[in-house]
């Protein structure tokens, strides 16, 4: 029972265009079959070097604008100070500006009156033609009523409220942002942006010691200014506000407008409803899966011990899972959903998970956890890369860091610290990107506790550190230190500094670059993985030893590569959960057109070869075979009758014809064709029996087996003639004498086995058929090792994979070719299945006796011996040499280092990194030096604001706007243009 | 670093100790039976996998197990070398009242025995018995006196027949001959047990402290600087890092050793 999937083969690089994509969080493009609309799509593209300006307050920043319709995006020259992705929509006015000659410069308005300006700083040709490109774009959204849904859009999101609420706030609220339940009269307006469970059952964590409050206030007058939800724009000041914890009222827009699936929320409006709508009652294994664990998603929390909770898990987990039927439900997906509800509606929370699982956790729940996988191994090698000493000591005592490291990665820490802290670091991530888990694995395990896990001997003591050190994170960092404001500073926010501070070498690129080198490596041995499994749960092995199971396997594997089996229908699933003992995954089974593709690989005659040559090169063109005979074979080997072929099926159906002798490959190929299975071939099945042979011996030299075959005819009605029961006389086989044939119909039972034989061992080409030939028709050999999804070798790699992809071989061949046909020297040969027989004229019947190595001297043509004694298909084309370039090379998989020594990387970064360890190894760093202005917590008051800002310092990094000082002059005095007339 | 190693006493013998099967087969429950003597609805989500420890005594030694409860969901199975690897013991689990689950537990034997440390010592657990027991018949002697009836909850399995004095062995469907048998066959021990009651969960545990080769275990612990687990045959350098999905150092290099 084995289940076999291709999935991964087909995965591959993103594009550039991808990336700019993902970078800027869009939603992918609804998959149109229409090539000219994705055309026409592709050339509204554009993007064009501008310098971004914002009032008075902000700095200005040279970047790169693009048009994505219906998007418009920023992001400056450093790919981090400042970025935007706001829709078309959004924008009610976009003027040019009258400015200082030669300056191209736009002001866009959104609907909420934010005016962006923004030089065009490319040639003036190339800022005309953006400028039709924006035109054109708003046009269509402005046709599409886009326009006129924002409104109703942003009623949903709560910062709407907190920007047009007067200065004094809300006074429906607790601190902590849960909802005060409504006891004052109608100045509560009614509430109608979403929000999540802790507006009714709270947000963890004491609000005071969060200093909601502050949060809130600082948000507000960020969101006044930058825009907001849709139209957000993140300068550096909000990348710090995120990184001190988002206020638990705005948590769960930001979350959304930050990792961008506020813009599927946007652009599908009503479709999670509906898709519950249409789904109602449908039961799979997944929801079964997700019911077990419904209450074991952050049972802690209130909202998880009602109902309310459960369900809204429960609808949304399936939701995903209606939305993904190939991903279905991957436990710890249970607890993300758990998390995010607290903080959003249902809605949003769907949204944010397909986000989550789709693009910011590649792979990560996908049933082969292919991304899981993936970046543990990335994990791990970062560990090698930054933290050599701990890394050394875990190799050295056998530790893997996945035990530990898994279910941070697998659960986004929400499962491993407290959820405060938890919820800290989903803000980061989500604000920056997934580098962010890394750089706090890589801090919490490996600098922090570097001197408790250089102690550690064995995994259980890891983890138990592990467990302590997560436990301890509202401790303070520094409780002896002598100075108040030290010792303010908790373990976390020491965690969160040294992580941003330190290893913010890891960039985004280098996780992506990592994750490129190792991917074939993790194919690799996953699907190894597999295919052990799948050997070691055969019923049988029959008379194949493993080896060469593992060749059937791997023709297999190929044939469900070229041509996937249709998708395992499963029973409806009403009928799947009354059977006790169903599988997450059904055995898959191929059907008949991957089953041609598979005996193509393994049997001689069940493919097409054509011996090309062309003057300039000989190439074997290889084809698959139709032929009923293949169909034949197909439903013969069908033991189950399921219509589809097992990996089972195949080396049982194997190894019944691979290891016969004479008699029982006459049996073998009797049986066959006999489709009753009475023991008698009828008339027809003679007929097609002999058909068969033809097809079996079509492109054998010479017309031996052709005279063969028309022998075997003549003998079979003979024979089948004389021994019918109609003639009234004792069936004797010996008497040859034929007797006149009474009529009988085609289908009745005409030839039986013992008969049967006898015509065929009368002919000495169909016995050494029956001897050896067929049995050796069968081939297993190794395939070549099928070039991985990815390339493992860099630049060269690249290239050369996007040279001699197949259509380029293809194209190579063709041209070739019709040079050629041009010199004369285009010749085409069918490469014979058999390739025994190879003379002229027909060898006399009986002639048998001889030998096979007599034989083999008397056919006319010389033969390579070579070809002659080890393959049959060869033998023919010994003056041809054409195999040595197709034959299998030995495996080629791009071998990634063991070691894995990062030469790839950039020198720079690694000399940055080796001079941070230097400095100081595993000592907890100071980080008080750096927070000079942090006031004692416990000095409560009016100081709130101030700690934050406090906070917020912290994380302040330098941010180059990429502008000289001339630039910024102009940059300002766009502020006060005015428009063009 | 200093050769503290693991033991925290000199007499305490640490055995990494697995836990594989089917999901829902109650794997958590007897962990959970062992380590705590109760009987409730797990309320730690499993990621990967769970980590517990419990000591065991034996004669006049101590055993200090550390077990590992794995994910049930399939898609976890191939994470689990990750979990198995040296390991010293293991548990597999099937439910007396699912005969899928038992094919399952063959699977996980026939791919512990091919891909695991080679000298580990395998248990098959048929679990919940008490749900084919006519309530007369008494635990074992090994269960715990309490927390009988209070752990009767909603969660248990569907089809329980509380108290029906007939044939509750209707709800069986792998008779206790069969997985037997097949233990034998497969060279493991073979309990039916009962998380709820407490039946049979002690006994598993001492048995196989009682198979384990103790006197090797402490032999490569003191030998080397390195973890018991390795009893001695393991081969460090050729360890890949990652979640490796190879199969165990010690097989070797066997081009398909399946
Ligand atoms: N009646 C009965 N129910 C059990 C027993 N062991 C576990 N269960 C129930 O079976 C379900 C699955 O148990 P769990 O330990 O989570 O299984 P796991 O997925 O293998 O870890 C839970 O509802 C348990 O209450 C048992 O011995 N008897
Ligand atoms: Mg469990």
């Amino acid at each position: 029972m084995s289940t076999i999937s291709t999935a991964l083969r087909h995965f591959k690089e993103p594009t550039k265009e991808q990336l700019t994509e993902i970078f800027f969080s869009l939603p992918p493009l609804e998959p149109t079959g229409d090539a000219s609309a994705k055309e026409s799509h592709e050339s509204s593209k554009m993007d064009i070097n501008a310098v971004l300006s914002l009032g008075e307050t902000e700095d200005s920043y040279a970047g790169k604008l693009h048009i994505m319709p219906p998007y418009l995006a920023f992001s400056s020259l450093d790919k981090k100070s400042v970025r935007f992705t706001i829709p078309l929509s959004t924008i009610r006015r976009v003027e040019r500006l009258n400015a200082r000659a030669g300056v191209y410069a736009l002001s866009m308005s959104t609907w909420h009156g934010m005016k962006i300006i923004v030089q065009l700083t490319s040639l003036r040709p190339t800022a005309d033609l953006f400028c039709s490109l924006l035109r054109d774009a708003l046009k269509v959204e402005l046709q599409r009523g886009q326009m006129k849904l924002v409104k109703n859009f942003v009623k949903t999101c709560y910062s709407e409220v907190l920007v047009s609420e007067s200065s004094t706030s809300a006074d429906n609220e607790r601190e902590d942002g849960s909802l005060i339940p409504d006891e004052k009269d109608g100045t509560t307006q009614e509430v109608t942006y979403h929000g999540g469970l802790g507006l009714k059952f709270k947000f963890p964590g004491d609000p005071k010691k969060l200093r909601e409050a502050s949060k809130i206030k600082l948000w507000t007058t960020y969101l006044r200014t930058h825009g907001r939800n849709l139209t957000l724009l993140r300068y550096p000041q909000c990348t710090r506000l995120v990184q001190v914890g988002l206020p638990n009222r705005l948590r769960g827009e930001m979350w959304e407008t930050l990792s961008g699936s506020i813009y599927l929320r946007y652009a599908n409006p009503g479709y999670y409803d509906r898709l519950l709508e249409e789904h109602k009652g449908t039961t799979s294994t997944s929801t079964e899966d997700i019911e077990k664990d419904l209450h074991r998603s952050l049972p802690e929390y209130a909202g998880y011990q009602s109902p309310e909770g459960i369900d809204a898990l429960r609808r949304v987990l399936r939701a995903y899972t209606y939305m993904n039927p190939d991903l279905g439900y991957c436990q710890a997906m249970n607890i993300l959903a758990a998390a995010i509800l607290i903080y959003m509606s249902e809605e949003q929370a769907f949204w944010l998970l397909e986000v989550l699982c789709g693009r910011l956790l590649p792979g990560y729940y996908a049933p082969s956890m292919h991304g899981t996988l993936l970046d543990q191994r990335v994990f791990e090698s970062l560990v090698q890369k930054y933290l050599p000493i701990i890394h050394d000591h875990f190799q050295a005592v056998d530790v893997q860091l996945s035990v530990a490291s898994l279910p941070w990665f697998l659960s986004l820490y929400i499962n491993s610290m407290p959820m405060v802290f938890a919820f800290r670091i989903v803000d980061c991530f989500l604000c920056m990107g997934p580098k962010v888990l890394f750089q706090v694995g890589c801090v919490a395990i490996l600098k922090i506790n570097g001197e408790q896990l250089l102690q550690i001997q064995d995994d259980g003591q890891f983890l138990n550190l592990m467990r302590d050190y997560f436990a301890s994170l509202g401790d303070s960092a520094h409780p002896h230190s002598s100075d108040p404001r030290a010792r303010a500073i908790t373990v976390f926010q020491e965690l969160l500094l040294v992580s941003f501070r330190e290893f913010s070498v890891i960039t985004e690129d280098i996780i992506l670059a990592e994750r490129r080198r190792f991917r074939g490596e993790i194919i690799h041995s996953i699907e190894s993985f597999a295919k052990r499994g799948a050997i070691r749960n055969l019923k049988t092995l029959g008379r194949f030893n493993k080896e060469q199971a593992g060749l059937v396997y791997d023709a297999l594997y190929k044939a469900m590569c070229i041509i996937p089996p249709p998708p395992t229908v499963a029973p409806p699933p009403s009928l799947f959960t009354t059977g006790e003992g169903y599988e997450e995954k059904p055995e898959t089974r191929i059907g008949l057109r991957t089953f041609k593709q598979f005996l193509s690989e393994i049997a001689t005659w069940a493919r097409d070869e054509k011996i090309v040559m062309n003057g300039f090169q000989q190439r074997i063109d290889r084809e698959v075979a139709e032929h009923e005979f293949i169909d034949r074979l197909f439903y013969f080997w069908d033991v189950g009758c399921h219509g589809a072929l097992s990996f089972q099926d195949l080396v049982s159906g194997l190894d019944g014809v691979m290891f016969n002798d004479l008699m029982e490959n006459i049996e073998w190929f009797f049986n066959l064709h006999d489709k009753n299975k009475d023991g008698y071939l009828t008339k027809d099945e003679v007929l097609t029996l002999s058909e068969s042979f033809l097809f079996i011996f079509r492109y054998e030299v010479g017309d031996a087996y052709l005279g063969a075959v028309s022998r075997f005819m003549t003998n079979a009605f003979e024979y089948g003639d004389a021994l019918l029961p109609q003639n009234n006389k004792s069936s004797d086989a010996t008497d040859s004498r034929p007797t006149s044939p009474a009529p009988i119909a085609s289908n009745q039972p005409y030839l039986n086995l013992a008969t049967f034989r006898m015509v065929v061992l009368a002919d000495e080409v169909l016995e050494s058929f029956f001897e050896t030939d067929l049995s050796e028709s069968f081939k297993l050999h190794p395939l070549p090792e099928m070039e991985l999804p990815s390339s493992n070798s860099g630049i060269l790699g690249d290239l050369w994979s996007t040279i001699a992809t197949d259509s380029n071989k293809k194209m190579f061949n063709m041209f070739t070719d019709e040079i050629g046909k041009t010199i004369g020297k285009h010749q085409v040969v069918n490469k014979p299945s058999i390739g025994r027989y190879t003379k002229l004229e027909e060898p006399k019947a009986r002639e048998s006796l001889l030998t096979p190595t007599l034989r083999k001297s008397l056919s006319k043509m010389s033969l390579s011996s070579s070809g002659r004694t080890t393959s049959a298909p060869l033998s023919s084309s010994s003056t041809l040499s054409v195999n040595t370039t197709l034959e299998p090379p030995a495996k080629s998989l791009p071998n990634v280092p063991d070691s894995g020594s990062l030469s790839a990387m950039p020198m720079l970064q690694a000399v940055n990194a080796a001079a941070l360890m230097e400095r100081t190894p595993f000592a907890i760093d100071d980080a008080k030096d750096d927070e000079d202005d942090t006031d004692d917590e416990s000095l409560d008051g009016n100081n709130n604001d101030d700690q934050v800002m406090d906070e917020v310092d912290a994380f302040l990094e330098a941010h180059d706007s990429g502008l000289t000082d001339a630039d910024k002059a102009v940059a300002n005095d766009l502020l006060h243009a005015e428009p063009l007339k | 670093m200093a050769d503290s190693a693991s033991g925290t006493a000199d007499k305490s013998v640490q055995v990494k100790l697995v836990l594989l099967g089917e999901a829902a087969v109650g794997k958590s429950s007897v962990v959970l039976r062992f380590v705590s003597n109760e009987f409730q609805p797990n309320k730690e989500p499993t990621i990967g996998a769970a980590f517990l420890t419990q000591k065991c005594r034996l004669e006049d030694r101590i055993l200090r197990y550390e077990i590992w409860d794995t994910a049930g969901q399939e898609r976890f199975h191939s994470l689990a070398p990750m979990y198995y690897r040296n390991a010293q013991a293991a548990v597999v689990v099937y439910d007396v009242t699912k005969a899928s689950s038992l094919e399952k537990a063959k699977s996980w034997v026939k791919e512990l025995q091919r891909q695991a440390n080679p000298n580990i010592v395998i248990a098959l657990a048929g679990n919940k018995v008490d749900l084919v027991q006519s309530s007369a018949s008494s635990p074992s002697a090994a269960s715990p006196p309490e927390s009988e009836d209070e752990a009767d909850d909603a969660t248990a399995t569907p089809g329980e027949t509380a108290g029906s004095p007939s044939e509750p062995e209707s709800l069986r469907q792998v008779p206790r001959e069969e997985a037997q048998a097949y233990a034998t066959e497969a060279g493991l021990l073979f309990f039916e047990t009962s998380a709820k009651t407490g039946e049979g969960i002690v006994d598993i545990f001492t048995e196989i402290a009682k198979k384990i080769p103790i006197e090797h275990i402490l032999a490569a612990t003191r030998g080397t600087s390195g973890r018991p687990g390795a009893s001695g045959s393991r081969v460090e350098a050729t360890r890949q890092p990652g979640v490796n999905l190879e199969e165990d150092a010690t097989k070797g290099k066997d081009a398909c050793n399946c």
